[in-house]
């Protein structure tokens, strides 16, 4: 297998320092590299820009941001810092029609897993037929037994989901579903505001897919999922100004035209959700939930909570009002779970799954923990609850210490581990250190489900690895965004 | 409205009116009276600081030491009320507590009014304050104070008026009611002192509140004591009178209200009325004859007094029980 990276041929000699590395796909470059069919304006337009105007470019859309206050919160220690994601001007393209296939494949896995997030706190023929183990669900700490026999309103349990896919040599596939408080679309809709301001011509050439109508499409899903028939009223929940999202909740809520409350903005009569006003209590029909199970209601949940409202899980029991997401689908996005997705789709919706898993060993399983430990140096491996790219071990970048001290962990507790082969992530080209170069990328792709069906909206946040050579893409962990423009120009 | 979003409406406006009023006050030793003697511009600091509230460290007390005292300390007064963060009363950090307010509704913030108040916050907070001393500091609290102006002119010019609105404008007006109030109440005070009498010109309380030129033509240019204390609490028609504030104040209450003007009406809008007809009728004599200083820190305590009912009948929304709309 090469591994050496080669010399720029083609047009992508038109960037010093721009290496096709046969290992990865790039996609803005053929092997060759001569730009593929679907970049060449692109390539042409940059590769016409001097290093001043390159660098303006990069100033414009980082000052927008800055401007905009268009941030996420990190927390370390007692330390709260706010800070501008970074974002590199030149967008991901991608052809209609390859987008077409995403969003199919999308649709799918939604519509399968709300299928099986009804079986499991319902019936459980799933679970019975054997498709997913028991164990792993009921055994699954998301897994929230207060929901069972609760029926949720259409069976949709998860409205907005953000998955995660890589592209690797061997195309397109789903890291993972974020399917309890999916976040970044804020960054999708400040990145292409941004990045078309940048590019107005080749945007209008390109007749891009359009992003900007996203809350409008997510305010249609939430109201459709309202148990009245009066005209609903939407809030979103978030955790506060202190929340690493806080900038996206206040966003949304902005676009809707809905309240952003917090859990001591709440309060719960008879089984009736109220939202506190200047003029009295003013009853909530749809509560877009921006906070952790965990966080939701200090009755039902984890009682120390101040982020919920205490009553919330009685009221939602009641029916009174629609929580979205529902409480309880993270077990659908529990790592270990992930790997069954394939014969979920099989099981309830009769079809070949439409987007591939990453290949996962379940550490749970013999095979799966021997094949682990013997091969830790190529795996990554991550615990099944765990996000945002913490506590995971990166085999190849890690030390023989580091791999032995990880391998004790996964001996003590396999079932709280799954392996998956280091992914070759696909490249993009981004503007770093005053020179386009390739960095690793991934897409979060946003997909609604409501009560008369599924849409997603063209686009996504496109994460990038900054630093040279690295391949987690997490904001937390030194991650940047940009835009990606699916067009059918 | 949620009672939480109101709350930081009403917050900003205080901090944002704090930041405006503290520039105005700081920019009046360190830029208008620049001619003067040590010791008159050591009384305009004192001025200052005890209508913040704030300590005067190590006040001088001759000529001599006062002459001394500026020229080691002015620094040191100037930065810590411009951008010292651990003063909250700093502008920085008024500044930087509006923004904080801001952020938390900026949901229902116009972009322009928050991307206007956030990079006011970015530029005071980058801004270098030994370099800007170095090239004159007033010229960086000129900066300062007209990017709250065009703050101020953004949010005039796009904000919807709605409750949002309402409760900005009366935290901007509760707020200027108590400064100026205290600010009248310092002025009056200090300039009894013996040496301060040409210190404090009543023809500068006049410029400092930026109605020295509406004097001149509505009474004279002869400045008087009477008139002008008359003129700052009563005139119905200047924006930085008590009257004018108070009835702003009562105007914003009608419209929160959720009785309207129908009776019985809210503890906060019926306290606002009552103020409103003490600066009409009761302060006259008092300002005039009496002891104006007693009468402005008895405003003050009114005002504080329509704070608190402001926070129980609305804001206040951990304590707030309220009934079904």
């Amino acid at each position: 297998m090469p591994t050496r990276s080669e010399s720029p041929r083609g047009a992508a000699a038109s960037f010093p320092g721009y290496e096709i590395d046969p290992r990865f796909f790039d996609e803005m470059f053929e092997a060759d590299g001569n730009p593929r069919a679907a970049c060449r304006q692109m390539t042409e337009s940059l590769a016409g820009l001097a290093p001043e105007d390159l660098a303006k470019l990069q100033d414009s859309v980082y000052r927008r941001f800055l401007h905009e206050g268009i941030t996420f919160t990190v927390l370390g220690g007692e330390d709260v810092t706010e800070r501008i994601i970074p974002l590199d001007f030149v967008p991901r393209l991608m052809a209609g029609a390859e987008w077409d296939r995403i969003e199919r494949g999308l649709k799918q896995r939604l519509a399968a897993i709300n299928l099986f997030l009804r079986d499991i706190y319902h019936e459980g023929r799933s679970l019975r037929d054997g498709v997913v183990p028991l164990d792993l669900v009921f055994g699954c700490p998301k897994y929230r037994i207060e929901m069972r026999g609760i029926d949720v309103p259409h069976d949709v349990y998860v409205a907005v989901c953000g998955t995660d896919l890589v592209r690797t040599r061997n195309g397109f596939a789903v890291l993972e579903d974020n399917l309890q408080v999916p976040s970044g679309v804020s960054y999708m809709l400040g990145c292409r505001d941004a990045v078309k301001g940048a590019f107005p011509d080749l945007y209008r050439a390109h007749r891009v897919r359009e992003v900007s109508d996203y809350s409008k499409r997510l305010y249609a899903i939430l109201a459709s999922l309202a148990p009245s028939t009066r005209t609903p009223r939407v809030a979103i929940l978030t955790p506060g100004l202190y929340n690493s999202a806080f900038y996206e909740h206040a966003l949304l809520a902005g676009e809707m035209g809905v309240d952003l409350v917090e859990g001591q903005d709440l309060v719960m009569r008879d089984a009736v959700l109220y939202a506190r006003t200047t003029k009295g209590l003013e009853r909530i029909d749809v509560l877009y939930r921006r906070l952790d199970d965990d966080f939701l209601d200090p009755v039902a949940f984890r009682p120390e909570s101040v982020l919920g409202a205490a009553g919330l899980f009685h009221a939602y029991r009641a029916g009174s009002f629609v929580l979205a997401n529902a409480p309880g689908t993270g077990v659908a996005d529990d790592k270990a779970v992930y790997a069954y997705l394939p014969r979920i789709i099989r099981y309830f919706l009769d079809e070949e799954p439409i987007l591939d898993n990453v290949e996962t060993h379940l550490c749970r399983e013999p095979e799966g923990l021997a094949h682990t430990l013997e091969h830790l140096e190529d795996l990554v491996v991550k615990e099944v609850g765990g996000s945002g790219g913490y506590g995971m071990l990166i085999g190849p970048h890690a030390s023989s210490a580091e791999r032995a001290e990880y391998a004790d962990r996964i001996r003590a507790n396999p079932s709280n581990f799954i392996a998956q082969p280091t992914l070759d992530l696909s490249r993009a080209p981004c503007y770093v250190e005053g020179r386009i170069e390739p960095r690793h990328v991934d897409l979060r792709p946003f997909v609604l489900q409501g009560r008369d069906g599924l849409d997603v909206v063209p686009g996504g946040l496109c994460r990038v690895a900054l630093p040279r050579g690295s391949l987690v893409v997490n904001s937390s962990q030194g991650g940047g965004c940009k835009d990606l423009w699916v067009f059918d120009g | 409205m949620l009672a939480r979003v109101a709350a930081n409406f009403y917050w900003m406006g205080r901090y944002l009116e704090r930041t405006k009023q503290t520039i105005r006050l700081v920019r009046y030793p360190l830029d208008r009276i620049v001619d003067r003697t040590g010791s008159e511009i050591a009384i305009a600091w004192e001025v200052v600081h005890r209508t913040l509230g704030q300590a005067l460290p190590e006040a001088p007390g001759s000529v001599d030491e006062a002459e001394a005292f500026l020229l080691t300390d002015a620094y040191t007064l100037a930065g810590s009320l411009i951008e010292e963060a651990s003063n909250p009363g700093s502008i920085l950090s008024c500044w930087s507590t509006a923004r904080e307010n801001g952020r938390q509704v900026r949901s229902h913030l116009p972009l322009a009014v928050w991307t206007c108040l956030n990079q006011g916050y970015l530029w005071m907070r980058d801004s270098d304050l030994p370099t800007a001393w170095a090239s004159g500091p007033a010229a960086l609290v000129s900066e300062a104070s007209d990017r709250l102006r065009h703050l101020s002119g953004v949010m005039d010019a796009l904000m919807y008026r709605d409750d949002g609105w309402r409760f900005l404008c009366l935290g901007r007006f509760v707020e200027r009611v108590q400064h100026q109030a205290a600010f009248l109440g310092a002025w009056v005070e200090l300039g009894r002192r013996a040496h301060a009498t040409a210190a404090l010109p009543w023809a500068d309380l006049l410029r400092i509140c930026g109605a020295y030129e509406v004097y001149s033509r509505r009474y004279s240019m002869e400045v008087r004591q009477e008139q002008v204390l008359v003129f700052l609490v009563q005139d119905p028609d200047l924006p930085r009178s008590l009257r004018f504030s108070v009835h702003f104040i009562e105007e914003m209450l009608a419209g929160i209200d959720p009785a309207g003007a129908r009776y019985p009406l809210a503890p906060p809008h019926r306290m606002a009325l009552r103020i409103a007809a003490a600066l009409e009728v009761e302060s006259l004599d008092r300002t005039r004859g009496g002891d104006p200083v007693r009468f402005f820190h008895l405003v003050g305590n009114e005002c504080r007094k329509l704070h608190d009912l402001t926070m129980s009948a609305y804001l206040d929304h951990t304590r707030y029980e309220g009934t079904e709309a």
